[in-house]
């Protein structure tokens, strides 16, 4: 690398990318000093993933010109922009499932031990040493393919962090985190910012962005609205600026519903991940299950869904034992279940928007014959790329070309099309942009008008003060704390407490 | 941006554009090559093919492969004949002396316990399906030989021999069957609950299980399919030939994956249908009967049936390549680098 008198490390000027059907980037420019932390928000669809990807050579732009330290480079590649020490760390994790921890990070420069064999004990021993720099105290001999998601974001930051990078670009890196972990990260995304590494953190998350970074940067349709010190903004200025137009906040009163039971649980355990779940949902209810990661909530939904073994104990559905052996049948039962890992267990992303929306109730489009009657089929599709504003050139489109946000909601067409009467959602909000949100939030309020009930398993509190009825703490595999919201005497601190398991919040 | 579109639909259909090709082009190579007997060779030809190209769609679009379907074809056949035929020469049969019908259903019975054997060994004791099959289909193989001494079987009744010699006026009933096979695995692919889910499956076995689609159950389901399909297609072959021989239908298997591949079912899972897949089994016959007609040796044959089969793939991963980068107008890839720019490294 030359040195230079540029004081910024990354400049890129002009930037033009075009998509079928799609400017995705016009005429962006976009600069970054050494050590800043700078923060890109945008709706979902607004081109931050594009811009980046642009900057780290995965995307050619059309036009524009990209500096790195000073130095014109063109054309950019992926294998120049990690030369120059520009990393990506994606929305999903690039890791090689079938290796090892160690064997991700070292990979690319195996340690061979000059004997040209692996050198097995070298490469652990080297790699838990780095991973302890950075504070994490991981068995590194472990299968990527076995991690949760959070851990494998954890990896893939450190990997990104051990080659060397002066810039790193973190696409919604701690969508998929749990609250701790994020605010480790954090911790060590200033101690590196202060070495002189500069980061491009992009995330939904509003009160992160005030947390970490001092500018943000907002895009909208492909455009650059400006730069602002977030000394100036309040979050509600901000989210204006995202959306282009007044984002009401919603909020929707809790309500008691019909107060009737839908799904009862008695004395459900399963060793290891919960115990003694006693649970009742009602009709209409909006149930908020919060709790750390590896408290067992996600579990509790998976089970539910028979996604994992569910345990034993007894669980009733409309008066009638549920005890489901497939996802099928929980669906058939009216039992729905929005997965955490939307790449991974959400989105088939090779087939088009309509297939997705559809495919879990092919059975029930069928006309004579048994054959799809596709005229109606393409009606529910367009019908609910409408209501949930899905934005997509077309439903023929795969849905893996779209942005995040419009892939969630895609899963959300899925989902609520089943027509479920008890819904689980695995952090709903994740990679959704404030407005879709909002959306998202509408979506589960008017279910419930129509007595669908929802269970939202997230450690987003703050989104879930908003929408939820009752709010169920859990804390090493136990229910620790039942919150009504609305209640004269409650408060939102109380939660975080007996998430942290303290007895005092009880 | 309609170019994109373009682009996409004529990687999509290439297949008949290929067609055509080489249609004229046979056509300008010989005068013969459009006259009636020749197309209804041609047609002919496709039939056994089409019949385990038919099977093999519905497992690779799961994402697996099944490479003992050709085996599956001699063994059932084997083992029907076997059950009507007399015993010692010239047929070689089991001596049971069974009625034909029962003969035709034993190999259907046959067809599906192979394609059940296979995706038993696949889902429930999680094997790699490449393997499997792989297996299936030397043991298969070898489990002809010892029925027969390697005896070639003779004098197949007609009842046998109705699927693979007889025809309707000029149409022969195979062309009619194997119509009907595509026609019938194309609506189920798009119009059938279960063909659609296939592509969930092959697309992501993780999304569609969340999706209420049990992944494994299809797998099972493809591998019978094409069990069944393959002992029709030896029902057929065996009556078309008249005899049964020991190596029937070896090494088709290369044929039948060039067909599909060629025809857009990509060997990753998830895309496809049964009418391009239709169209490359039509290519590959129309350049085996033209070649063979322009008595081009049999050596020459196969040099071009291998390179058919990596065009295919190259068409293949060149077309998920473009479909999934969405790359940078073609034009725009020419531009080269500025002056002022700094060289790689
Ligand atoms: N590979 C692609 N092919 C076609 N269109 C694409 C592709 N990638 C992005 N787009 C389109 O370009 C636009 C910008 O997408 P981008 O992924 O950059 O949005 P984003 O700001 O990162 O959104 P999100 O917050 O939802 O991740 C969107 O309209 C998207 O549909
Ligand atoms: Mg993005």
């Amino acid at each position: 690398m030359v040195a230079s008198d540029s004081p910024f490390v990354v400049q890129m000027q002009d930037i033009v990318k075009m998509f079928p059907g799609v400017r995705a980037l016009d005429h962006v420019n976009f600069e970054l000093k050494p050590g800043e932390l700078r923060s890109l928000v945008g709706k979902n669809g607004a081109g931050k993933s594009t811009l980046m990807n642009v900057l780290a050579g995965i995307y050619q732009p059309e036009e524009g010109k990209i500096y790195v330290n000073g130095q014109l480079i063109h054309p950019m590649t992926t294998e120049r922009a990690r030369q120059l020490g520009i990393a990506f760390v994606h929305q999903h994790s690039q890791l090689v499932p079938a290796l090892s921890i160690a064997e991700n990070i070292f990979l690319g420069n195996p340690l061979t031990g000059g004997s040209g064999f692996m050198a097995w004990k070298r490469l652990n021993d080297e790699a838990r040493k780095r991973l302890n720099t950075l504070g994490l105290e991981i068995d590194v001999e472990r299968k990527v393919e076995d991690l949760t998601v959070a851990e494998k974001q954890i990896i893939e930051i450190a990997k990104a962090l051990f080659a060397n990078a002066h810039t790193i670009i973190l696409d919604e890196a701690t969508a998929p985190l749990p609250k701790d972990e994020v605010n480790m990260l954090f911790d060590f995304v200033r101690r590196q910012s202060q070495q002189g590494v500069a980061f491009v953190y992009i995330s939904h998350y509003i009160e992160e962005v005030f947390e970490l970074c001092e500018v943000v940067t907002v895009m909208r349709d492909g455009q650059i609205v400006g730069d602002y010190k977030v000394a100036n903004l309040d979050q509600a200025e901000l989210i204006r600026l995202i959306s282009g137009t007044r984002v009401e906040q919603f909020h929707r009163e809790s309500r008691n519903g019909s107060g009737k039971t839908v799904l009862e649980i008695h004395g459900l355990n399963r060793p290891g991940f919960y115990q003694d779940i006693d649970l009742v949902i009602h009709e209409g209810e909006v149930l908020g299950l919060t709790g750390l990661e590896g408290c067992g909530k996600a579990n509790l939904a998976r089970g539910l869904y028979c996604l994992e073994p569910l345990g034993k104990g007894q669980v009733v559905l409309n008066g009638k034992p549920y005890h489901p052996d497939e996802p099928e049948a929980a669906l058939d039962a009216g039992v729905a279940y929005l997965p955490r890992d939307r790449h991974g267990m959400g989105i088939v992303g090779m087939r088009p928007v309509g297939e997705n929306v559809t495919f879990s109730i092919l059975k029930r489009l069928t006309s004579r014959f048994g054959l799809l009657d596709t005229g109606r089929e393409r009606k529910h599709i367009l019908s609910f790329v409408e209501k949930l504003g899905i934005k997509t050139p077309s439903v023929n489109q795969p849905v893996e070309f779209l942005s995040g946000g419009n892939q969630q909601k895609v899963v959300f067409a899925k989902l609520v099309s089943a027509e479920p009467r008890v819904l689980f959602l695995d952090e709903p909000t994740q990679g959704v942009d404030v407005q879709a949100k909002v959306e998202i939030m509408k979506i589960i309020d008017q279910l419930s008008r129509q007595g669908v009930s929802s269970v939202i398993v997230s450690e987003e509190i703050r989104e879930m003060l908003d929408v939820c009825d009752r709010i169920l703490v859990m804390y090493n595999g136990a229910i620790v704390a039942e919150f009504k919201v609305g209640d004269p005497n409650f408060a939102a601190e109380k939660i975080l407490m007996a998430v942290e398991g303290e007895r005092e919040a009880l | 941006m309609n170019n994109r579109k373009r682009i996409v639909w004529i990687l999509n259909n290439l297949i008949w554009f290929l067609l055509l090709l080489v249609v004229l082009l046979f056509a300008l190579l010989s005068d013969r090559f459009f006259m009636p007997m020749n197309l209804t060779n041609i047609l002919l030809h496709s039939t056994v093919l089409g019949i385990l190209v038919v099977g093999q769609s519905f497992v690779l679009i799961t994402g697996n492969f099944d490479l003992s379907s050709e085996s599956t074809l001699g063994l059932s056949a084997l083992l029907g004949a076997w059950l009507i035929l007399p015993k010692g020469a010239p047929t070689f049969g089991g001596g049971l002396l069974l009625s034909p019908y029962i003969g035709i259903v034993a190999i259907l019975l046959i067809g599906l316990a192979i394609g059940w054997f296979n995706g038993f060994l696949i889902t429930r004791l999680k094997m790699n399906n490449f393997i499997v099959t792989l297996a299936m289909l030397l043991m298969v193989r070898g489990v002809m030989m010892p029925i027969t001494a390697g005896n070639t079987m003779a004098r197949l009744p007609d009842e046998f021999k109705f699927l693979g010699a007889a025809s309707f006026g000029p149409i022969p009933v195979a062309v009619i069957a194997m119509v009907i096979a595509f026609a019938v695995g194309y609506i189920i692919l798009q119009f059938r609950p279960f063909g659609r889910s296939l592509y969930a499956v092959g697309g992501s076995p993780d999304a569609a299980l969340a999706a209420g689609i049990d992944p494994d159950r299809r797998i099972r389901q493809a591998y019978l399919i094409s069990g069944v399909l393959a002992a029709v297609a030896g029902l057929m072959l065996a009556g078309r030939s008249g005899v049964i021989v020991q190596n029937m239908g070896k090494g088709d298997i290369f044929e039948v994956m060039a067909a599909c591949v060629i025809g857009g079912i990509s060997l990753n899972g998830g895309r496809g249908s049964m009418f391009g897949a239709f169209g490359g089994v039509l290519l590959l016959s129309t350049i085996n009967s033209g070649l063979s007609l322009l008595r081009i040796s049999t050596f020459w044959i196969e040099i071009a049936s291998g390179l058919i089969i990596l065009i295919a793939m190259l068409i293949d991963s060149q077309k998920i390549r473009y479909i999934s980068s969405q790359v940078v107008p073609l034009t725009k890839l020419e531009k080269k680098p500025s002056a002022e720019a700094v060289s790689g490294d």
